[in-house]
This record gives structure tokens, sequence and C-alpha cells, in this order.
């Protein structure tokens, strides 16, 4: 028998999902922020001993180990990344300061600045100037490169980015920039905006490679770590990681190109929840994700949630490589509730897991949103919490509220309804600002909830959103693990390409398109896929003149080598049309008036890998489950005496009515009043609306 | 068309009626839901825009009026043109008969002498009527239009004496009867604007209005109309109910401050702006009484709806950034705007400039003013530039283009309290992209030079200031160049003791024997390879130089904010090692003796002063 082991580390809990066959595995355990592959061996070691092996064993039949991790984000977030210079084009040093005049909060004077990972003396300029047609207006000035390196090395600088003007371009200058560096300084690890993104504008460019160059180090040396304990214990196969382009690919690519790393977390839930929609005939879904700190909400369309760059702001970044689209909310189960300017609130402060809601009882004291759950019945200090990791304690939560309800004029009861009516509308406002923005109207999606408390609240949004139904794996609480699993390996990479599109230069975008295919295959080729299991999609940038973001699409697919021949006399009319369209569906219209321009080729390549098998239909005869007790809870209508059932029970066929509590594993699906839920052939629960 | 007129607009409303009893937790519900209809209406006319400044770089702003004309939503957006609006609906609202108001229509208002700011500002409305043909609210949309119809490109004529030279004025046109476009009408809008993209961004506006009275119209359903204006009558009460108690917690006194424009575009000098902020308990009078009103002035005008609108800007920045900003703003302040000044001016009076100034004079006068009360937050929410260089050409098929010269830089970014000035602008201005020269390059025969911050060139403080940036460009062919200065004589103001920003200055011609500096307003021929030099102000410090904690004085010597030199005469911080060996350490012992001397030689002079 061999496996397939899906990994994903969060803030909290690191999930597991073990494929054995057509079977999945789940488990869960802490985090170990300390050192976080040891976190990822115990859970192996667990999975072994649920085998009834060894961890060698085990490992010794992995097929492979697929990675999600947040060591870019965290580095980020912790901002303790690598001592990082930049070296850029006399005149242009203070880019990364102005930030194209962005700041995060329009109304507050007092906002803090952005922590900088290339203070003011650590930007170096040199003269040298390309223009925007590739010439050299200015030759590079190599003693000012040699000065810079030195003013670097006396910073102690251990990563270093380079980022020209109109790199992307004509990469001359650059390369020969990063020539002197490496004689200059050797050793230090280098990010060199052409190969990092090689596209326009500056400031974009710029902020992807010192991202890079400042998580670079971290990623490369932690994944170095785990793959090394892997193998130490037995593993032999090559480590896939996931990235934020919704894609996996391998350890040695990632080294090359650590930013891809960077808000990958999210990805692996989305493209789980676009697999398991297609299988169940949802081929589009609003994908909910609730966990202890964030509510994360994205969408799939036609079965798919395709990777996009734009004004990604990451950690107060700007990153743009392509990613998965998720909006985040500071919404979950550890938002802190309070009262501020008479009014109750919810968030976006957290309590995280340590200390944790009140009901942790590890020494939490500001009430939150699971602590509101607990006081509305709809957790329970009787039930096991987290998988039995631990029970939750009542001690405090009321009094907690009740303070809150001073401030209000009522009780702790009230206060701790009202948290859970202000955190849902916060969570409901969220979602109608995500769709806005992609123009869709909710009411003709499927929700798709996971993650450890998005199912205690799906069905209170999709009712107010107008969705009649939502989904919710059994898998849920591990979701994203299992979604690494689904991820296909990836490469998805960009070159700059300016011409026209009535006379486009297809010498140029056939030699561009073949240096992708050929840097894919290498990689490919060293993962042990063979070139024929492949598949291309190759895609256009264009965009009107004048407009800061270009749109991507599809002009060409294939599996394995391609002879070029669609670059053919029709292809510049061919590219206009799926122009129009795909700016018609993104923006609403077209400019009659004008042409848009090619700014870049881009080449997505990808091999089909055996995703966990998701079972649809519900098939099984209808029977009305039988709860397993009642308890006193609040769903909405008041204080009731609510069924609870037991979600291990619950076999394919099985029917519940709302309103109804239903304790899985792993976390607490809710079936509101006016809602039905029915587990489906492969285990799963589809709740629908009641006429 | 009259003070009389403005006297009506700006009365107090009162709150609707209504016989609901609604608890403040599910008024604050529908707030956000209405919130959010705001939103997706600003999300649609990004989306559907054809011209870049709305569809990229974010400036429009969406906004609720209720029934009775109260501003209700105005937080998305830009905050310069949220609190305008209201005004323009009022006019309207006060004429329904006349307009012949029903559902399904919407309406185009950017009159200055009818509630509006500069006719650039079109302002897109709609009435949204629940089932029983009541009047609920209004959704309005705003954006900033390239072009008015007027004598030039832009709606920017520097010697325009009235609004007429500025283009059409509209005081309340109706675009959309019962759901029907006017086509007639639509054409006649569309036929007096030079931009091609307009037609889309005016159907844009339509679009994005009539999306969000759909939306409210389901929201009212849902809630009730007398529920919807029970929580629209409660977001309006707590809002002044927030800001109240922020006034009050500020000691009571009056705080004056005069702030000046350079000049108007003929070159009368130093137009002056005044105010008196008086706190009373938890009533907060704004009065710009002893503003300049000489009738002759030309180009510096601020309408009236945008002077109370850019008091608002700087007052909202100056609290809770968590307030919603709605009415109850209003509410809590009285504001007094003398007839005939230019925070008020006659009926005709051109618009286009003093939207900018004295518009941002009043703005920073208010900070001043409060600056001693309010340290923390009082960071001028103002754009000192006159008017960036635009460079204007023709392509060889005969096409005009422009280079508006909104390029990346960094200006006017003052310290507060406890922040050094950071960023490229003000807090206010945070949602506006600038442009990147790897995009205009491939557009403009324009190259940019340098744009980095200057060494020194942000206020000494003991919070400093952001340093002002020196865009450099070069023409690669030959073209036209439009300029407008101010903010050189009168630059930014220090707060509490801290220094000024350092004056804009603006040169043409740089390098070559022919370089001049621009001192009021330029149109010129510039041969290919001219360079311009244009330097921005950049923020001004907060609190005494001295004050400043020497390591900090010593890190922004290494980051070449601040020159060893300034370190010493400005700072009065003695520093050993080198810049180039990244070694500086603070000599204390030096730095107190020098700090003491400094010090009692300022008293000294103060005494003789």
């Amino acid at each position: 028998m061999s496996y397939r082991v899906g990994i994903d580390i969060g803030g909290t809990f690191t999930d597991f999902a073990m494929l054995k066959g057509e079977q999945v595995i789940l488990h869960k355990n802490l985090s170990t922020p300390e050192d976080r592959s040891l976190g990822v061996m115990t859970g192996l070691e667990k999975l072994a001993e649920k085998e009834g092996m060894t961890l060698g064993d085990l490992l010794g039949q992995c097929e492979s180990i697929v990675h999600g991790t947040t060591i870019a984000d965290n580095t980020l977030i912790e901002m303790n990344g690598a001592v990082t210079g930049l070296i850029t084009t006399q005149g242009f040093r203070d880019e990364m300061e102005y930030r194209r005049g962005y700041k995060e909060n329009i109304w507050d004077a007092t906002l803090a600045p952005f922590k900088q990972i290339t203070p003011r003396r650590r930007r170096l300029t040199v003269p040298e100037r390309m223009l925007f047609d590739g010439s050299v207006y200015e030759a590079l000035d190599e003693q000012a490169v040699r000065e810079a390196c030195r003013k670097l090395r006396k910073q102690n600088v251990e990563s270093v980015a380079i980022s020209l003007i109109f790199s992307f371009v004509n990469p001359a200058h650059e390369l020969r920039v990063k020539q002197i560096v490496e004689e200059e300084m050797p050793g230090v690890h280098l990010s060199v905006s052409h190969q990092v993104l090689p596209r326009g504008p500056e400031y974009d460019r710029t902020s992807t490679t010192v991202v890079n160059a400042y998580v670079g180090p971290r990623v490369t040396s932690y994944l170095e770590k785990l793959v090394t304990r892997l193998q130490e214990a037995g593993y032999k196969n090559q480590l896939m990681v996931m990235q934020a382009s919704g894609g996996v690919m391998t350890r040695e690519y990632i080294d090359g190109s650590p930013i891809r790393v960077l808000a990958s977390g999210p990805a692996g839930g989305v493209i789980g929840s676009a697999h398991t929609g297609v299988a169940k005939g949802s081929p589009n879904l609003l994908c909910v994700d609730m966990g202890g700190t964030s509510y994360d909400m994205s969408i799939v369309l036609d079965g798919a949630a395709p990777a996009t760059a734009g004004w990604n702001m990451h950690h107060r970044y700007l990153v743009g490589v392509p990613m998965v689209q998720v909006e985040t909310l500071g919404a979950g189960g550890g938002s802190i509730c309070h009262v501020s300017g008479g009014e109750i609130q919810v968030g976006p402060k957290s309590a995280g897991s340590e200390p944790g809601p009140i009901c942790y009882g590890r020494g939490g004291v500001e009430p939150t949103v699971t602590d509101a759950l607990l006081m509305l019945g709809i957790l329970s200090a009787d039930a096991e919490f987290a998988g039995g990791s631990f029970a939750l304690q009542e001690q405090g939560v009321r009094e907690a509220f009740q303070v809150l309800g001073d401030q209000m004029g009522y009780g702790a009861e009230d206060a701790a309804f009202d948290c859970w009516r202000v955190v849902n509308a916060n969570m409901i406002q969220a979602i109608r600002r995500t769709t806005a923005g992609k123009g869709i109207d909710p009411k003709e999606m499927v929700m798709l909830a996971y993650g450890g408390n998005g199912p205690a609240f799906a069905a209170v949004h999709a009712d107010a959103l107008g969705i009649e139904k939502v989904l919710v794996p059994k898998a849920s609480p591990t979701f994203s693990a299992l979604g690494t699993l689904v991820a296909k390996p990836t490469i998805d990479e960009e070159r700059s390409c300016s011409c026209s599109v009535d006379a486009p230069d297809l010498e140029k975008m056939r030699t561009l398109w073949n240096q992708l295919e050929e840097r894919a295959n290498h990689y490919f080729r060293d993962a042990g896929f063979s070139i024929d299991q492949v598949e291309c999609i190759y895609q256009v940038n264009m965009r009107y003149a004048g407009q800061n973001f270009a749109v991507s699409f599809e002009v060409h697919r294939c599996q394995g080598a391609q002879d070029f021949s669609f670059l053919d006399a029709e292809f510049g009319a061919r590219a206009l049309e799926a122009f129009n369209a795909r700016h018609m569906q993104e923006f609403e219209h077209i400019r009659e008036a004008e042409l848009p321009e090619i700014i870049g080729v881009r080449l997505i390549t990808a091999v089909d890998t055996p995703a966990p098998p998701v079972g649809s239909g519900c098939s099984a005869p209808r029977m009305a489950a039988a709860p397993v007790k009642r308890r006193r809870a609040n769903l909405g209508e008041g204080y009731m005496d609510i069924e609870i059932y037991a979600g291990n029970a619950l076999l394919p066929g099985y029917e519940v009515t709302g309103p109804a509590i239903i304790e899985e594993t792993f976390t607490t699906i809710v079936v509101y009043p006016g809602w039905k839920v029915q587990v489906d052939d492969s285990g799963d629960y589809e709740m629908q609306k009641t006429p | 068309m009259s003070y009389e007129l403005n006297r009506r607009l700006a009365a107090k409303r009162e709150p609707l009626p209504t016989a609901s009893d609604l608890d403040p937790v599910t008024a604050s519900i529908i707030r956000g839901a209405l919130e959010t209809v705001c939103f997706e209406a600003c999300t649609h006319l990004g989306r559907a825009a054809s011209s870049p400044i709305i569809n990229q770089s974010n400036e429009r702003n969406s906004s609720i009026i209720d029934s009775h004309g109260r501003l209700v939503v105005g937080s998305v957006g830009t905050p310069h043109l949220t609190f305008v609006t209201q005004l323009t609906v009022r006019y309207g609202l006060m004429h329904q008969d006349d307009y012949d108001w029903g559902p399904g229509d919407v309406f185009l208002a950017n009159d200055p002498d009818h509630g509006g700011g500069h006719l650039p500002d079109y302002n897109v409305y709609a009435p949204v009527f629940d089932d029983d043909g009541r009047l609920v609210m209004i959704q309005a949309l705003q954006a900033h239009q390239g072009d008015t119809g007027g004598k030039d490109p832009g709606g920017f004529t520097l010697e325009a004496t009235d609004i007429f030279t500025e283009g059409l004025a509209i005081p309340c046109l109706k675009l959309v009867h019962r759901g029907e476009k006017r086509r007639d009408v639509i054409n006649l809008i569309e036929r007096n604007n030079r931009f091609a993209t307009f037609a889309g961004d005016l159907a844009a506006m339509i679009g994005g209005v009539q999306m969000a009275v759909r939306e409210h119209q389901a929201l009212i359903r849902k809630y009730g109309t007398d529920n919807v204006r029970a929580a629209l009558n409660y977001t309006v009460e707590h809002t002044e109910k927030r800001f109240r108690e922020e006034i009050a917690a500020w000691p009571d006194g009056t705080y004056e401050a005069d702030v000046w424009v350079d000049a108007d575009t003929q070159g009368t000098p130093d137009v002056k702006v005044h105010v008196a902020c008086e706190v009373r308990g938890d009533q907060l009078t704004v009065d710009l009484t002893g503003t300049d009103d000489r009738p002759h002035l030309v180009g510096v005008w601020n309408t009236f709806a945008n002077s109370r609108g850019y008091i608002m800007v700087q007052l909202c920045s100056m609290i809770d950034p968590e307030i919603p900003k709605n009415e109850g703003l209003f509410n809590a302040v009285d504001i007094i705007l003398p007839e005939g000044c230019i925070a008020h001016p006659p009926p005709n009076k051109p618009a286009a400039l003093g939207s900018f100034h004295p518009a941002c004079e009043i703005t920073e006068a208010v900070c001043i003013a409060l600056s001693n009360i309010v340290p923390q937050r009082a960071q001028p929410q103002v754009y000192k530039i006159g008017m960036p260089n635009a460079v204007i050409g023709f392509n060889a098929n005969g096409m005009m283009w422009m280079d508006q010269g909104v390029d990346s830089r960094s200006m006017d970014v003052s310290a507060v309290k406890g922040v050094d000035g950071w960023g490229s602008s003000p807090a206010s201005l945070g949602s506006l992209l600038l442009s990147m020269a790897e995009d205009s390059e491939a557009r403009f025969p324009v190259l940019n030079i340098s744009r980095e911050m200057v060494t020194d060139g942000g206020g000494a403080g003991q919070w400093r200031g952001a340093p002002g940036s020196l865009n450099v460009k070069k023409v690669l062919e030959p073209v036209s160049a439009m300029a407008w200065m101010v903010s050189a004589k009168h630059p930014l103001r220090g707060m509490c003791g801290g220094e000024d920003a350092i004056p804009y200055s603006n040169r043409f011609l740089v390098g070559t024997e022919q370089e001049y500096k621009i001192e009021l307003v330029e149109s010129a021929q510039l041969p290919e390879g001219a360079v311009m030099a244009y330097q921005h102000g950049g923020g001004a410090g907060f609190g005494p130089a001295l004050e400043r904690d020497p390591e900090a004085v010593k890190e922004d010597v290494l980051d070449e904010y601040v020159s060893l030199a300034a370190a010493r005469s400005r700072y009065g911080v003695v520093l050993t090692g080198s810049l180039e060996e990244y070694d500086l350490a603070v000599d204390i012992a030096a730095t107190q003796a020098l700090r003491n001397k400094m010090k009692a030689e300022s008293a000294a002079q103060g005494a003789a002063s």
C-alpha cells in the first residue's frame, strides 16, 4: 500500500490528511512554533501509529509528502527575516517607502509606519538607465556597484535584492550587477527582480523582490531542515511544497523562488474546495474558512480558482506574484468581544491560542467568539473539544459577558447573543464585499464551509446572502491539508513582452515561451515526471495603455512538447477577441475606440497527480437520525431545548432537521432553524434551506 | 443661487419620523449593511468605469443621504469628496416637485453654486423609495472627471474669472426617468466633454447607483421602513454623541490660526485664511471670520460646500478613526463661513483651483488651531502642491496626450506627536495610487530622472516630517508644459514648536543657461531635452527639534533623512564616528552642552524680540 500525506501548518494546529488508496485519514496536533518541523514529525509518528507501523515504514511507503507552510508569512509577521539590502537605479531610492502613496487607513493620522525591510541606509543606487524599449540610456557604473557592495558588507547584509528600472525589458545591467555582487559578497543570498517578477511597474517588482530577499533564507533553511528530518526518518521522494498560486512544486524550485510560498496557507483549502465542488456538481462556490483568528473567503468559478496578480498587499508589503485570491477578515473563534463607544464590537484583536478564549482555561480573561458560542449552548463544556485535546470550561465566561452587559444595560446572555449577531453581521458584510469585487451575486453560489469554526456559522451567513445550499466536508477541520493533496505540481511564470496586438512580435513570444517551457521542464524532469505528462497553458497579459493592471487569459493549451503552430497570422485577432471577452467579464466594458497592448506572456505548466476521491450523490436510503442528547441553546431564536447529534454516528443517508447541533470530532456543525442537513454517499454534509 | 440658498442648504436637518424603537445592535447591523451597499456601489463604479483615475487610482466616493438630506453613510472612498455630497443632494431634495422625483430616477449635479464642490466632481444620485412610495434615502456616487467642457482641458483655467470659463454647471439634472435613460440629456452631457472615456464613466456611475438602489430596497423590505429610519437616526445620533465625547475631552478655549496662500493666480500676494476654533464643553465652533474677502482675487475661491467638507476632513482625522462618518459630525460643530470670503464666494466665481487652495489652507488652519489640544493627531490632511507639472504634446496622428505628473513622490507628510511623518502623502490621500515611471514612459516621451527624498527635506521637530522629494523629469521631444506654484513663500507649517516644511520650488530648463524658477504660473514650450525639477515641500515637524531623542537623530543621519550638519545645527546633536563607516554614536555630554547653549540663545533671542 502506498501513501500520500498532506500537511498544513497553522498558527495553532498542524493538520494532516493521509491518503491510503481511496481512504482519507485525518490527524491534528499542536504546532511547535520554535521549530515547526518538530510538530510535523510528531504528527507523522501518530499517523504511523494509527496504521500500526513504524515511522520509517510509513515514510518508506510514502509516494509523496505535500507541505503547506506559513514560514514566509510568519517571517513577515514577526519581521525577523534576513538583513536585506537593495541595489536600484539612481533616482529611485525611495519607492519602497512611497508605496505608490498607499496607506492602510485613510482616517488615521497616527497609523504607525510599516517596518522597513530595507531602511534607507540599505537602499543604495547606481548610475545606469534602460529605456522602455530596452535601449541603454546610461551605461552601468560598475565602480558604483562595487562601492554599494562595500556599504552593504559594512552593514552585515545577508541578502541582496537587485531591481533596476526596465530590467524586465532588458536585463543586461541587472545581470551584470548580480555578477559583481557575487564577486564582492560571496555567499550572499541574491534576488534579482527580472527573475523574481519580470514585469513593471517598478514598485510592484521591487517590493516583490525585496520581500523575496527577506524571507528567502528562512524559507530555504526551514525546508532544508524538514527534508533532512524526513530523509533521516526514511522518506525517499521529493518534498512537494504548496505555493500561493494553488499549485505545488519541489523544494528545489521553491529554493529559487521562495516568495511563491508566501500566502500559500489558504490556497490549499481553496483548491480542495474547487475539487470537492466539481465532484459534487457545484462548480460555483463561495468558500468560507473560519479558524481561531480569521475568516477567509474565496470564490471558485467553473470549478477553478485562478491565481491572479494585482494589488496583493501582504503584511504591509506588495507581492506581485500570482496568488489564489483570498480575502481575510479578522474574525475567528479567538476574536475578542468588547464594548466600544457604546456599541458591541467583535475583533479585530484576537486572544489567539495563548491565552486563548476564557473557556480554554489557559488564563484568557477577555470574552471571545468561542466563549459566546459556549454561552449560547452551541458549544458545551460536556463535549470534547478539538478532538478531545481538552475540555472547555465555563468558569469566568458568564462574568466576562456580564461586564459587557453592564455597559449595554442587559444580562450576560443578551451580551453573548449580541456578540454572536455582530460577528455574523461582520462576516456577512465581508462576504458581500468580496463578491462585489468580482461582480458576483452570492445567491447564485453554493457555500462550502470549513475550518474549525466555519460549520458553526455557515448556514446563518448563507441565509442572509440568499444562498440555499451549504456543503460541509467531513474533512472540513483539516481541509487545507487535504487540499494540498489535490493541488497539482505547477510552475506559473511570466516574461515581459511589449508589442501591439495588431502586429504582435510572434518570434519574440515564441522565444520567451520556449524559454519558460524549457525552464519548467527542467524542474518537472527533476521531480521525476516525464515531459509528456506536462500540460502547458499559454497565456497573454494585455491591457489598455494607462491601466495599472493587466488581464491574463489563455490563448492555447496542450500536453507535452509544443510546435507553436498557434502563433500564426490570426494570432493577434484571436488574442484581441479573448481580451475583449475577459475585459468585459472583469470590468463590464471594453473601449471601442482603442486597441489594447500586449505586455507579457505567461506559461502555466502542471502535471496531474492522483487527488483524494470525492464522492457525490445521495443514493443511500434516507433515514432520520436519532439525537444523542439535548441541551439548552440559542440558535438565533432564543434559548430552546436543542437536539444534539454525534457526527461519527451519522452515516450516509441520515438526515437532521434544524434546529439541531452536530458534534464532530474537530468541529461543530449547527443546523439552524429553517435548514436541514443530509449526509451524502461519501459521508459529507449537505445543508439545504427548507422551503 | 445665493447666500440665502447656502444658508438653507446648510441648515440643520431633523431626525426622520419613525415609530420604531430599535435596539442599538440591530441599528448598527443595519448601518453595516448600508455601508456594504455603499462599498458595492463604489466597487461597481471602479470596475465599470473606463478612465484609470476612477477604475485604478480609486478617486471616487460613495455615500448615502437620508430623505431629510442628512449624510448617513459617508466613509467609502476619498475623504475630500465625502463631506461635500450632501449639500448637492439637498438642493435636489428641496426641489423634488420641480424636478418630478420618483422611483427609478437618477440625477446628476456638479454646480458649485448649488451645493457642489468644483465642476469636475460629478455627483450622480438616485432616490430610494419604499414599496409604499415613501422616500427613505438617496444613494450618491462622486468621481473626479477628467474634463468639464470648459475653456481648458481638465477644467483648470488659471486666469478664469467666472465659473462659465471652467465648463458646464449642473444644479440638478435628471439622467434617468422612472428607469428609462434620457438619451437626449445624456448625449448633451457627453458632448460637452473632451474625453472619449467619459461616456463609459457616466454609464458606470448610473449603473452603480441603480444597483445600490435595488440593494437598499431589499434591505428596506427585510427590516421595514420604520426600522431603517430608526437605524439612520441612531447612526447619526451615535456619531454626534461620540464626536461630542471627544470634544468634551478637549480643554475649553478659543484656538486660532492664520495660514496664507502665496498668491492668487494673478500674483496678488498673501491670501489669508483665518480660523478660530472655539471649544465649550461638548460644542465646537469653527469660525472663518477674518478670512480674505478681497473681491478681485482670481482663482482662489473655494465653494461653500467644499469649505465645510475640508474643515470636516481635518476634524475627522483628529478623532477616533472608528467613529462612523456622517451628519452627526456636522451636528456637533457650528461652522461659520462669512459671506463673500474666499471660503464662501459670491455666485459665479470660478471654483476649480480653489478646491485645492485655499481649500487645503482651511484644512491646515483647523489643524494648527487644534494642534495644541489634539497633538497626537495634528497632521494636516492637505496637498500643498499647486499643480503637478502637466506636460502636453501631440501624437503623430494628431491626438493630444497629457502626462498629468501625479508621480511617485513624497510631499506634505507632517509628523504628529509620537509618529514621524512617513510614506508619500498624509493619511487621507492614502487610497490614491500614484503613477509609475515604467508605465508612463511607455506612453509619454518624458523621462523620470529622479524622485528621491532630499536630505534635510523634512521639517525638524521632536517628531520629524517626511522629507519632500525632488522630482526631476526630462522631455524627449518638444512639448508644452503648465505649472502653478504655491507653498513657496508660505510652506506647510510646523506644529507645537516643530519647524515648517521646506518650500516648494519648481525650475524649468534645468542645467542650461536659460534655467529659471517658476514664481507663479507658467505655460511654456519646452525644447527636446529640457529638464524640469520640482522640489516638493515635505512634511513639517512636531514639537521642538531640541527635544528629539538624540538616538533617533543618529538613525536619521544614517538614513540620510538628516545631514550631519543639520543634526548639529537644527537638532543640537553631536555625533562621533562617520557616516561612511556606519559607526556613528551620540556624544551625550557634548549634545547636552550644545542643546543647553542653543536653548539659552533662543531664549535670549526671544527676550530681545
